[in-house]
């Protein structure tokens, strides 16, 4: 029995007893948010101080780049889950949401413990389940045709990951990492090849990485803020991103792939961030942003180097952090002011101190600017990119970071520096449900920029191993 | 009595890390008492002018002060060499000046809050640039200068002026991240981004040609010279104090120092570049010159000057190790174009402050009713001319004495011709803002504070000429460390 809630198991059962729980005739409904805080932090806390190492049902373990995963998910879940309490006025609407994101908490942490292929696609599709009905949450136009994308295109990617599961049990008789890695070494031609390929392809759909985008600007736009919090910060990076990151680490694909991630990443990051020059709703910039965030991961994997990789998972926890900042921005700001329409905002700063210093640090993390996070992140992936013998590659990540800058301060100058815009005058700072995950956020972003070389050693250049 | 000992690694320490954390505190401060945050502000850039004093002995002894930290990327955080502790002194003490001026300034306007913890922060970030013993943490510091001088540029928050503090943002920033590029393939080279490391990995081979043009790009966009010099008199839209912060004190002579710093201390570059880039500074030094001439509102003139005035400076840098001479007036030119620049700025913000416009067809006659101002600007605009005994002149006459003697003539030609232009556009202005009828505006002196501020930066002016003995000693020390002997 006490093996059974080990630790593993007790972040997957654990949110899944607390959706049962809630839901029975037992009056507990309105424990569902306190679950979902008390997890939530419970995920962190584990993840912060060295989690044991234990191996759970179906072969769940935690390694140092799950442990990553896992604290992100736990971040990122506790500031959805406190933005619906401050943003979602409907009660059952609420209740729904909780209950999804807990669902949603029990597929991302199990994506990111599982060592099978099969087990991955399982939780995967967990995940994205809960996603579609969290898009769809209020039951408006845009809301369902946005699930619906989202639908049709994670059907196309579930489709290419099941049919390479096959492929590769056809092949090798196996789907568990280690051994369908082993395989690979030995003689990667004909069927696994075609299997990787197929495998990749649904990852970069579920990534929403160009040239397989086109449902993540719609879906991420259409959900209740609090959704697009938990989507754009955690979801397709767990779905997308993060699988790539196992099975490249795990050496599952050989270095065949590497060009594909490479140009991949690098046609994303600039796609992305030249489309969200042009627009001009405060959440579907973001979402545009999110590819090209993306698209660094990605190209940093294409690497294949252990620093690459290294590169790949501290952008992506810095990612979660920045990106779920300006989606909370976004909601404080759509909240308050009644509308994410960049061209009728303005000075916001003025009314809304808090959430306009967040999110210049937000906005400098993300493009790069030194001392925040994001900056390290970047600057590793660009030190892998070079010394992996990708110049071009390095150069086209460091001046796609002048795009992002470009977009970034376009949305601050029309939506929060600048003079306060007539009509806004009214506009009251977010309430503390926003507020606290601003300021946690934030707290992260700028102290992970200024205590890196403490953490550097420690805790940025193991994350690949344990 | 006992005797106060303070090791230099804890002054190196105090002197770069109490106005970067200080600043944090200031808004606080300031929403219980807006005095003590005014004082509080021009403590923290104080406490870094008497720590750089107080290492000026040490560093003249030839000692290097290390601050040393286990990180990813280094273990030599920050160094005080005599080049270091230079610029600190010259820094903070322009910088002390401007916050002080402030106090009367920036009192008629919103947000001061975020004013002073700004500007404060911004001049943290220089001394922390300025002792910088790697690439990393330079470019850390680098980049906190240029995102504090985009919100201060944008400060009034007109649209226009929002605009502007958006184009100096990327424009710098564009510069600097391909200066990072460029530390990285160096990175890729020598395996390590310390400096002292780099110097003994280069000592004998230059610098990839590429890498030079990169880290340049960096260099000539923070010091607004040709061709990324467009953001620097757009930038004179923000507050007055800002501008000279900008301009005459800190953020143009973060391009020039780390040039010393870099491409003549730590990397040995190909010879070419010794005649490449004054030809460069010459050509931004004409061009900004005859703009200056032509420009009617009166902060921008003084823009155009910056950006003409910092070609001097790279021309006396860039010469390169051939003129010790040279170097030496390049780094007095910091030190002296900083007090004279920084008087022009401040008095055209006493100007614009109580005449309302920057339009200089519709000023004149002002000498009558702000004499103060005027004589201050006079001499300020001496020495940035190169008159004699003013501080100006002798950097002025050891760069261009410098390139005489180890560059091809045309250029000390062209710097030349440059310096009659400087005082044709310089007289202009004095003559068409102070001279003359009064345009009747409502005049009147400014404040206290901002007259003293200005009337002082006019005195060092003055007595950095008349002494100018104490300043070039340690200019040619630093020049001597610089260029072998004196570092570990």
């Amino acid at each position: 029995m006490k093996e059974a809630m080990n630790l593993p198991n007790q972040l997957i059962l654990l949110p899944l007893l607390a959706v049962v729980v809630v839901n029975l005739p037992l009056g507990l409904r309105w424990a569902a948010m306190l679950g979902g805080v008390f997890f939530s932090i419970y995920q962190m806390w584990t993840m912060v101080f060295l989690p044991p190492l234990e191996t759970g049902f179906f072969d769940l373990q935690i390694d140092g780049l799950s442990r990553v995963l896992l604290l992100s998910i736990g971040l990122v879940a506790f500031v959805s889950i406190l933005a619906a309490r401050g943003t979602i006025r409907d009660k059952r609407e609420r209740f729904y949401f909780y209950n999804l994101v807990l669902l949603a908490m029990v597929g991302m942490n199990g994506l990111v413990m599982v060592r099978d292929l099969f087990s991955l696609y399982v939780f995967i599709e967990i995940t994205s389940v809960a996603s579609f009905i969290l898009i769809a949450l209020r039951r408006e136009l845009d809301g369902l045709e946005g699930a619906f994308k989202y639908l049709i295109m994670s059907a196309v990617a579930t489709a290419m990951m099941l049919s390479a599961v096959a492929l590769l049990l056809l092949a090798t008789g196996e789907t568990s990492f280690a051994k369908v890695a082993e395989q690979m070494r030995l003689g990667g031609s004909g069927l696994p090849v075609l299997a990787a390929g197929l495998f990749v392809a649904g990852l970069l759909i579920k990534a929403g990485s160009v040239p397989f985008h086109g449902w993540l600007p719609d879906a991420y736009m259409a959900a209740p803020n609090a959704a697009s919090i938990l989507l754009g910060g955690i979801v397709t990076k767990t779905t997308g991103v993060y699988a790539l990151i196992r099975l490249m680490q795990d050496g599952m694909f050989g270095t065949g792939m590497s060009p594909v991630l490479l140009l991949a990443g690098a046609v994303s990051i600039v796609a992305g961030a030249l489309a969200a020059l042009g627009q001009r709703d405060f959440k579907r910039m973001l979402a545009y942003s999110s590819i090209s965030q993306v698209g660094y991961i990605v190209l940093s994997l294409g690497t294949g180097t252990a620093l690459g990789v290294v590169g790949a998972v501290f952008h992506l926890f810095n990612h979660a952090v920045f990106k779920s900042l300006l989606f909370v921005n976004a909601t404080a700001v759509e909240d308050r002011a009644g509308t994410r329409d960049m061209n009728q905002l303005g000075g916001l700063a003025a009314r809304m101190p808090v959430t306009g210093f967040a999110s210049v640090v937000a906005l400098l993390s993300t493009a790069g600017v030194p001392p925040l996070a994001g900056f390290w992140s970047k600057l590793v992936i660009i030190v892998a990119l070079y010394k992996s013998g990708h110049p071009v590659y390095a150069a086209v990540a460091v001046l796609a970071s002048l795009l992002t800058l470009a977009y970034f301060l376009s949305m601050q100058r029309r939506v929060f520096f600048g003079k306060l815009r007539e009509g806004l005058e009214g506009v009251k700072e977010a309430g503390w449900y926003v507020l606290v995950p601003t300021l946690a956020l934030t707290l992260i972003t700028m102290g992970v920029g200024v205590l890196i070389p403490w953490m550097f050693g420690s805790f940025v250049l193991p994350m690949e191993k344990f | 009595m006992a005797k106060l000992i303070v090791q230099n690694e804890t002054i190196l320490n105090l002197l770069i890390w109490t106005p970067v954390i200080g600043a944090f505190a200031l808004p606080v401060v300031g929403k219980v008492s807006p005095r003590l945050r005014n004082l509080l502000a021009l403590a923290g850039v104080l406490v870094s002018l008497v720590c750089s004093l107080a290492l000026y002995r040490t560093v003249m002894a030839g000692t290097v002060v290390t601050v040393a930290m286990e990180t990813g990327f280094g273990s030599r955080l920050f160094h005080a060499d005599c080049l270091a502790v230079f610029m600190a002194t010259v820094s903070s003490l322009v910088g002390a000046i401007i916050v002080f001026y402030s106090w009367g300034y920036i009192s008629h306007y919103d947000n001061q809050n975020e004013y002073y913890f700004l500007v404060v922060l911004f001049l943290g970030s220089m001394m922390g640039l300025v002792f910088s013993a790697n690439l990393i943490l330079l470019y850390v510091f680098w980049e906190i200068t240029a995102l504090t001088s985009w919100r201060l540029i944008g400060f009034f928050r007109e649209p226009q002026q929002v605009v502007r503090a958006d184009k100096a943002f990327m424009m710098t920033f564009f510069g600097a991240v391909l200066m990072l590029l460029g530390f990285i393939m160096i990175f890729d080279k020598a395996g390590t981004f310390d400096m002292i490391q780099l110097r003994e990995r280069f000592s004998s081979e230059c610098i990839p040609n590429l890498a030079v043009v990169l880290i340049l790009a960096g260099l000539l966009s923070k010091s607004a010279t040709l061709p990324l010099q467009t953001w620097l008199p757009d930038a004179g839209v923000a507050p007055s104090p800002v501008t000279a912060l900008l301009h005459a004190a800190v953020l143009v002579k973060i391009g020039v120092y780390v040039y010393a710093r870099l491409l003549i201390v730590t990397f040995a570059i190909d010879p070419m570049w010794n005649v490449v880039v004054p030809a460069v500074a010459g050509a931004s030094a004409i061009l900004a010159a005859g703009a200056a001439m032509i420009e009617t509102d009166l902060k921008r003139i003084i823009a155009f000057s910056t950006i003409s005035q910092i070609g001097f400076i790279f021309l006396g840098l860039a010469i390169g190790r051939a003129s010790e001479m040279a170097i030496a007036g390049g780094l007095l030119y910091i030190l002296m174009h900083g007090f004279a620049k920084g008087g022009l700025f401040l008095c055209a913000g006493i100007v614009e402050q109580n005449t309302h416009t920057k339009d200089i067809t519709r000023l004149g006659g002002l000498v009558r009713t702000m004499p103060v101002t005027a004589v201050s600007f006079l001499i300020c605009a001496f020495s940035v001319m190169g008159i004699p005994p003013f501080g100006g002149f002798f950097s002025k006459y050891m760069v261009i004495a410098g390139a005489a003697k180890s560059s091809p003539l045309w250029i000390t030609l062209i710097f030349v011709v440059g310096a009659f232009m400087t005082i044709i556009y310089l007289a202009r202005v004095f003559v068409m803002v102070f001279m003359g009828e009064s345009k009747g505006h409502e005049e009147r002196e400014g404040s206290v504070v901002m007259v003293g501020s200005v009337a002082l930066l006019a005195l060092l002016s003055i007595v950095s000429g008349l002494y100018i003995g104490v300043s070039s000693d340690f200019a040619q020390a630093a020049v001597k460390q610089m260029l072998g002997g004196g570092q570990p």
